[in-house]
């Protein structure tokens, strides 16, 4: 009797540990035959599942686009799924299980914290990492990352529309900003307090409350009772959208009422979800132009295949940055006429005419995406997002 | 003047969960000397057995027994279920490794933390859920300048009345005492008459189970439930377990809301990043000054 209760509970073990890790969809075998090998890092489990998961079909949808048209060099994309559990630990994991598979080009990851550890991986062992949901300016600042690139913006830019925003076109006299101390969080309020700073000094605007919370857990009353005590004309929230969620509920309910400035990981389905319509309505975001508002034929192409396969567009434009990525390691492989690592990188900030889902897929000499734009969007009581005139 | 009682309550709310989990730690802790690692996890699971009452149907035990009454079904679910849960997790997890020592029972402690998180996320998915807004009282009750939801407020009487209720129940009844006795020394009070199997069902239906209820209560507060969230709850009662003095249930009440009242006191006065900082300062001067914790009796443990 012992021994078969051991033996269940060995065995629910080793089932309960294999359902932790997403494992990759085919066995290793890397550019040989008719296939292109392409791995893409992403939090399918954890608090940015949400985003993983639609990253995940955006690839695939991407990939089977470019498979219809007869894939690259004549080999068809073959997409490889690491799940990095949207923590650091678990991403330098998912990034050793790409590079021991032999892949050379990969897509990785969302979220700048979680995926700063595997960039360093990718780098040192020279495979080319394209980041689509990663907007820290220290991504591509911090030191030269020879083969790492990235589809999204850069969060400079949008520090310093915010600012702008704030004193030239709300008027705001009183600014609280609200951060969760990690890469991505705290690079934005930092650039926004910078960007401030001139209207500050000219003593047009003042910051009152200029704090962290923890991500990750469920209240934030003591940070919102200060919040509200100080009495703000603007509350800028520079984190994810699970804790956004969170914290603009608690503040309608406690009777903040100010306006509510989200920044660019924050307007998605899920943070409808957790905050609920009531609680979200007018509250603006900023944000890269959001997928339903993507006019480029290849938006629309890309956007009425997702539609026809999963009924509904993409949460986030960080999940179409992941197909772009896709797109512009393609584009740069054809033009490489090969997948090895330091052609495919040095095509990727030659390339000058690769057109994605977003726009033109062109990077600076350090890596980061030209050209990405910035806009203000508004929630309406149904929890829809139209453009902040 | 007001600010700080705002404060105050916000810290009792959060105190109150923190003691409802830790009281579910100590309790097994005091009878079985294990730390019991899945219990964090049976909290998140007791959570999505209350948001599975709430929406099944599109929301039938709400329509039906109205928004108070949908609330009392879905704690009242979660409280049986985890009991349930818990039991099992005892008889599957804990007592065939029993007697092979401590560290084998930590492992398993483990390994099915893990196995109820992944079977969680199996289930429910990956993502997070909402409780349906619409089962969830609205009314806000303002006291001069001080404003608390009317859930809040019955969240936090309902905490108080179950700390209280197993306060009773472990110190002046009979059983309790029994139960006080096990965890004292196991094989005297075995000698001594006391159904020690008993004991044990006792502490794993009910410890497991406050930490359902108070799982519920989470989800209905906050609204926002995820496969993970048992961690970050369980550390921080498994801490508040530690500065009351393990395996001491008044405790592990008091511990839990002293960090409550503590962390947001910290946070609304100097800085919420540097809250847990402040915290774990103060377990370590508590540690330092009294090893067993603040009320933990001072005996002879080896561990």
């Amino acid at each position: 009797m012992k021994r078969i209760l051991l033996v269940v509970l060995c065995a629910a073990l080793v089932l309960s540990l294999l359902a932790g890790c997403a494992s990759p969809t085919t066995t290793p075998t890397p550019t040989s035959g008719g296939v292109i090998q392409i791995g893409l890092q992403a939090p399918i489990t954890g608090n940015f599942a949400a985003e993983g998961q639609w990253a995940k079909q955006c690839v695939e949808v991407a990939a089977a686009l470019i498979n219809a048209k007869g894939g690259v060099l004549g080999k068809q994309i073959e997409v490889v799924v690491a799940d990095d559990a949207s923590n650091p630990k678990d991403s330098a994991l998912a990034a050793q299980k790409l590079i021991s598979q032999g892949l050379k080009e990969v897509i990785a990851s969302y979220g700048s914290s979680v995926t700063a550890p595997a960039t360093d991986l990718y780098d040192k062992n020279q495979v080319v990492s394209v980041g689509y949901g990663c907007t820290a300016v220290s991504l591509t600042m911090d030191k030269l990352r020879p083969y790492f690139f990235r589809t999204a913006g850069r969060d400079d830019t949008q520090s310093e529309f915010f600012a702008k925003l704030a004193v030239e076109k709300l008027g705001a006299k009183k600014i609280a900003i609200m951060h969760d101390n990690q890469d991505y969080g705290k690079g934005v309020a930092e650039d926004a307090m910078k960007y401030l700073k001139p209207y500050v000094d000219a003593g047009k605007t003042e910051v009152v409350y200029y704090d962290a919370i923890t991500p990750g857990e469920n209240d934030y009353s003591a940070a919102i009772t200060k919040i509200k005590q100080l009495n703000p004309d603007l509350l800028f929230f520079t984190a994810y959208y699970p804790e956004a969620g969170l914290i603009i509920k608690q503040a309608r309910q406690a009777g903040i009422t100010c306006t509510f400035v989200g920044n660019n990981s924050v307007p998605t389905p899920e943070f409808v979800k957790i905050a609920g319509n009531d609680a979200i309505k007018g509250a603006l975001m900023l944000n890269e132009p959001m997928p339903q508002f993507l006019t480029y034929a290849e938006s629309k192409e890309f956007l009425d295949a997702y539609k026809a396969k999963y009924n509904e567009i993409p949460g986030s434009i960080w999940a179409v940055y992941a197909a772009d990525a896709l797109n512009a390691l393609c584009a740069a492989i054809t033009k490489a006429g090969g997948t090895d690592p330091d052609m495919v990188a040095a095509a990727m900030r030659t390339m000058t005419d690769a057109k994605g889902i977003t726009g033109s897929l062109l990077f600076t000499e350090r890596g980061d995406r030209k050209d990405i734009p910035y806009y203000t969007y508004v929630y309406d009581d149904k929890g829809e997002l139209s453009l902040y005139k | 003047m007001s600010v700080f009682f705002e404060q105050l309550l916000n810290g009792l709310t959060i105190g109150s969960f923190y003691a409802l989990v830790a009281l579910g730690y100590s309790m097994v802790y005091g009878v079985m000397k294990l730390i019991n690692f899945a219990h964090g996890d049976l909290f998140t699971l007791g959570s999505y057995l209350g948001y599975t009452v709430l929406v099944v149907g599109a929301g039938w035990v709400t329509a039906t027994f109205g928004v108070w009454g949908g609330m009392a079904v879905a704690m009242l679910a979660a409280f049986l279920g985890i009991a349930v849960a818990g039991i099992l997790l005892e008889r599957i997890a804990y007592r065939p490794v029993y007697k092979a020592g401590r560290l084998p029972l930590v492992v398993s402690a483990l390994g099915m933390s893990i196995f109820i998180q992944n079977g969680i996320m199996a289930i429910w998915g990956p993502r997070f859920q909402a409780y349906p807004m619409t089962a969830v009282p609205k009314e806000i009750i303002t006291i001069g300048d001080i404003r608390i939801t009317a859930l809040q407020l019955f969240i936090l009487l309902l905490a108080l009345a179950l700390m209280a209720l197993i306060y009773w129940l472990v110190e002046k009844t009979t059983f309790g005492a029994a139960v006080r006795a096990a965890a004292l020394d196991k094989d005297t009070a075995t000698l001594m008459g006391i159904n020690f199997r008993q004991v044990i069902f006792f502490v794993f239906a009910l410890g497991p189970a406050l930490g359902g209820i108070a799982g519920v209560m989470t989800g209905l507060n906050y609204g926002r439930i995820i496969f993970n969230m048992g961690w970050v709850y369980g550390l921080k009662a498994f801490t508040a377990t530690i500065l009351g003095g393990i395996g001491n249930i008044p405790g592990a009440m008091i511990g839990g809301l002293l960090l409550g009242i503590l962390e947001t006191l910290f946070a609304g006065y100097v800085s919420s990043a540097w809250k847990d900082v402040f915290i774990f300062l103060v377990l370590i001067l508590v540690l330092i000054w009294r090893p067993t914790g603040l009320i933990g009796e001072k005996t002879a443990e080896k561990v």
